[in-house]
């Protein structure tokens, strides 16, 4: 994704003096914050606090750091009901609530999965099917049993894993944007491809973001005002490789065993607008794993929603929207 | 008496046997009624927001106020509980309020004085952030109420209930790298230490939401990135420092702070060992760490983790004969006596899986639950705020300070 000014016409502007930008790498990605400040001593402020809180994120929900809560619930969930806070809790529980409405697609334990196709390691290829066998026996939404009147998370199978990359990236940028709410500050946070939006309507109407061609990254198809919603694309092009004419996508259905699911369009993208980022984060994934069909009635259980997938069929590369609101294109 | 004390006469095991079907020791639902602790915050800042995330994840923990004088902090408080948990602008009035069993105390340094004696004088258990007090006068007000109370007071000095800290200190006390003599701590930041303020704000409220630049509430680097190492130093060393020398200023971030944006501090030992501490805020090469050297190893101590090294055998080193067989004499050419090395240590995974805050606030929690005097006490805290306050004073008056005449002016 890429963005630019506007001004207030909706004609595009060169950037504004007051604007400050910088980009911090946390979560596997690169966080560029987009600030309106009177100097650069308010902005370097604005930049510290903003990151501190993506880096609390990512503390907190990181698989990979033995202290965060995600990897606490991971070594100790299978035990028995286990209480953590509200803020992961809530995660979780917007995570299975896309995994119940996308017929289980999007999936938090899909990691196990991931990591036998040698996509977390950095090196995709066919998984082992002794392999592959016992990572699905471990993966499943159903598997995690949250329990809101206690606030408990429990695997109900031992194996299970979580693995919430596919949702905190979003929600790390619907927490920084809350860090400038509360001082006050016009910003737009751009999570690289996971998620982008702005602190607030004026400021993401200020702005318009171009959603880039699948099969060519300078070229963009479009371009999206995102004012008060959060944008988040979910694509093929950063993790996949090929394998006897299939392509094999880090981002795996569960429920699909291995099969594709879109046989005769073929999803190269899906582009979400949604309420949060959070939210923006994991459906784009699950609208891009159901596509247009399967998506398409899905979307129904997000009225808030709306999705622009860009698929390639028999008739060449064509766009489908769903709910895509008026205003949406710039 | 109060409802705890009365549990434990009357058999505190039998809401724990009724529920003993429920699986997980980490379920609210094993927790019998009367071991629920409900805790209220005074200061509820990005510190005091965190720990509540922490309090939160131990079964049986409740939030049941919250009290700060910036009002938009209440609304931050009550999206960490989750819940429109009960808030008062004046922490007296919280402190009146029936339904709370402990304290945390997470407000700016200059005022922890005046909110954990209260709050132990209410009769409530008390968790206080570090450092424990910013003056003198602070840390005997807290250590005195602690003791004329008799309640449970823990000082938020996390990194004691680490286990890699803790088996650090194990193996440092048995000898396994010889004797201590010095000791490097650094906590080096490559920031302004700023918070933003809302746009438009006064001076009042920028010097309330960046306390920690101003000498009004802030105890500076020393308090509030040093107090860690400084109690680590005086647990090795067993004892807080005789004297004290410090430099630093506001050198570099000449935006209108009072507290120095640099500090270092010799700290000298009963035993003659010392430690270096140094506090900057323009590179962060060295992060935070205490690199702690003995005649026999060193070790070097991080917030995630332990690594351990061998000293390599020299002629007329100062490597204790045992050590020397212990390691089984490492020597050879690749060594030279005078060139740092760059060599990988040994860092035990043991023990390093842990969030050190939550380790803490569970200690609390268990010692509150079974009346038992947390590690982290009066006394522990005490040592290390008033030696942080000593640091201070030498740092303010640019000289060598005992901490005999620091204690005891008058007589000095």
């Amino acid at each position: 994704m890429a963005v630019e000014q506007i001004d207030q016409t909706g004609g595009r502007s060169v950037a504004v003096e007051k604007t400050h930008q910088r980009t911090h790498r946390a979560m596997g990605t690169g966080f560029t914050l987009y600030v309106d400040c009177a100097d650069e001593s308010q902005a370097q402020s604005c930049f510290q606090s903003v990151f501190e809180e993506i880096d609390r994120v990512e503390t907190t929900f990181s698989r990979f750091r033995p202290a965060s809560e995600i990897s606490r619930i991971n070594r100790e969930a299978a035990d028995g009901p286990m209480v953590t806070d509200p803020e992961v809790f809530q995660l979780l529980a917007t995570a299975m609530e896309v995994s119940r409405k996308s017929c289980g697609v999007f999936d938090i334990t899909v990691g196990r999965l991931t990591q036998a196709w040698g996509f977390h390691a950095g090196r995709p290829a066919i998984a082992d099917a002794a392999v592959l066998a016992e990572a699905e026996a471990a993966v499943g939404w159903e598997l995690v049993a949250l329990d809101p009147a206690w606030r408990t998370v429990e695997f109900l199978r031992p194996g299970v894993e979580i693995d919430a990359g596919g949702i905190a990236k979003g929600h790390a940028v619907d927490c920084a944007l809350e860090v400038l709410r509360t001082a006050g500050i016009h910003g737009l946070l751009d999570a690289g491809s996971s998620s982008i939006a702005a602190s607030d309507d004026m400021f993401g109407n200020k702005w318009t973001v171009g959603i880039a061609s699948p099969e060519d990254r300078t070229r963009e198809l479009c371009r999206v005002r995102i004012g008060r919603r959060a944008l988040s694309t979910s694509g093929t092009r950063e993790q996949s490789f090929t394998h006897a004419g299939r392509v094999y996508s880090h981002l795996i259905d569960p429920t699909a065993h291995g099969q594709n699911r879109n046989n005769e369009l073929e999803v190269l993208q899906a582009t979400v607008l949604a309420p949060t980022s959070m939210l923006a984060d994991a459906l784009s994934t699950a609208m891009f794993l159901l596509g247009p069909e399967r998506g398409g009635k899905a979307l129904k259980e997000f009225p808030e929603c709306a999705v622009l997938w860009v698929c390639r069929g028999s008739e060449g590369i064509r766009w489908l929207a769903e709910q895509w609101p008026n205003d949406g294109m710039a | 008496m109060d409802r705890r004390e009365f549990m434990q006469m009357t058999g505190a095991g039998l809401g724990a046997v009724a529920l003993m079907g429920v699986r997980g020791c980490n379920s609210p639902q094993a927790v019998a009624p009367s071991d629920w602790v409900n805790v209220g915050v005074i200061g509820v800042g990005s510190r005091g927001q965190h720990m509540m995330s922490m309090l939160l994840r131990i079964p049986g923990v409740r939030i049941t106020a919250l009290s700060d004088v910036y009002e938009p902090r209440i609304a931050e408080g009550r999206k960490v509980t989750g819940e429109q948990t009960t808030a008062y602008s004046d922490y007296r009035k919280m402190l009146d309020a029936k339904d709370i069993d402990a304290v945390m105390v997470s407000t700016p340094l200059g005022l922890h004085a005046e909110h954990v004696s209260a709050a132990l004088d209410s009769g409530r258990a008390v968790y206080g952030e570090k450092s424990m007090g910013r003056t003198l006068e602070d840390c005997n007000l807290i250590r005195d109420t602690a003791k004329r109370t008799g309640k449970i007071y823990q000082v938020g000095l996390q990194y004691t209930y680490a286990p890699w800290y803790q088996e650090a200190a194990q193996r440092i006390q048995a000898g396994k790298i010889g004797q201590v003599r010095e000791i490097h701590s650094y906590w080096h930041r490559n920031n302004n230490w700023r918070r933003p303020v809302p746009a438009g704000s006064g001076p009042e409220l920028e010097r309330l939401l960046n306390w920690r630049l101003y000498r009004q509430w802030s105890g500076g680097l020393l308090a509030e990135l040093g107090s860690h190492q400084i109690t680590f130093a005086n647990e090795i060393y067993g004892s807080t420092p005789e004297s004290v020398m410090a430099s630093g200023g506001v050198d570099f971030w000449k935006d209108g702070r009072e507290i120095e944006d640099n500090v270092h501090a010799i700290l000298r030992y009963p035993g003659g060992q010392t430690l270096q501490a140094s506090y900057i805020t323009t590179n962060r090469l060295d992060g935070a760490q205490e690199r702690i050297f003995g005649t026999g190893g060193s070790v070097v101590l991080t917030h995630t983790e332990a690594t351990y090294y061998k000293e390599p055998w020299y002629p007329n080193s100062a490597i204790p004969p045992e050590i020397t067989i212990e390691h089984k004499l490492i020597t050879g050419p690749t060594y030279s006596a005078e060139q740092p090395y760059h060599g990988k240590g040994d860092t035990p995974k043991k023990g390093s899986a842990s969030d050190a805050d939550l380790l803490a606030l569970k200690e609390f929690i268990d010692c509150i639950r079974t009346h038992r005097k947390p590690v982290a006490d009066e006394n522990l805290g005490w040592n290390q705020a008033v030696t942080v306050a000593l640091c201070n004073q030498a740092l303010a008056e640019g000289r060598k300070i005992t901490l005999k005449e620091f204690l005891e002016p008058a007589k000095s």
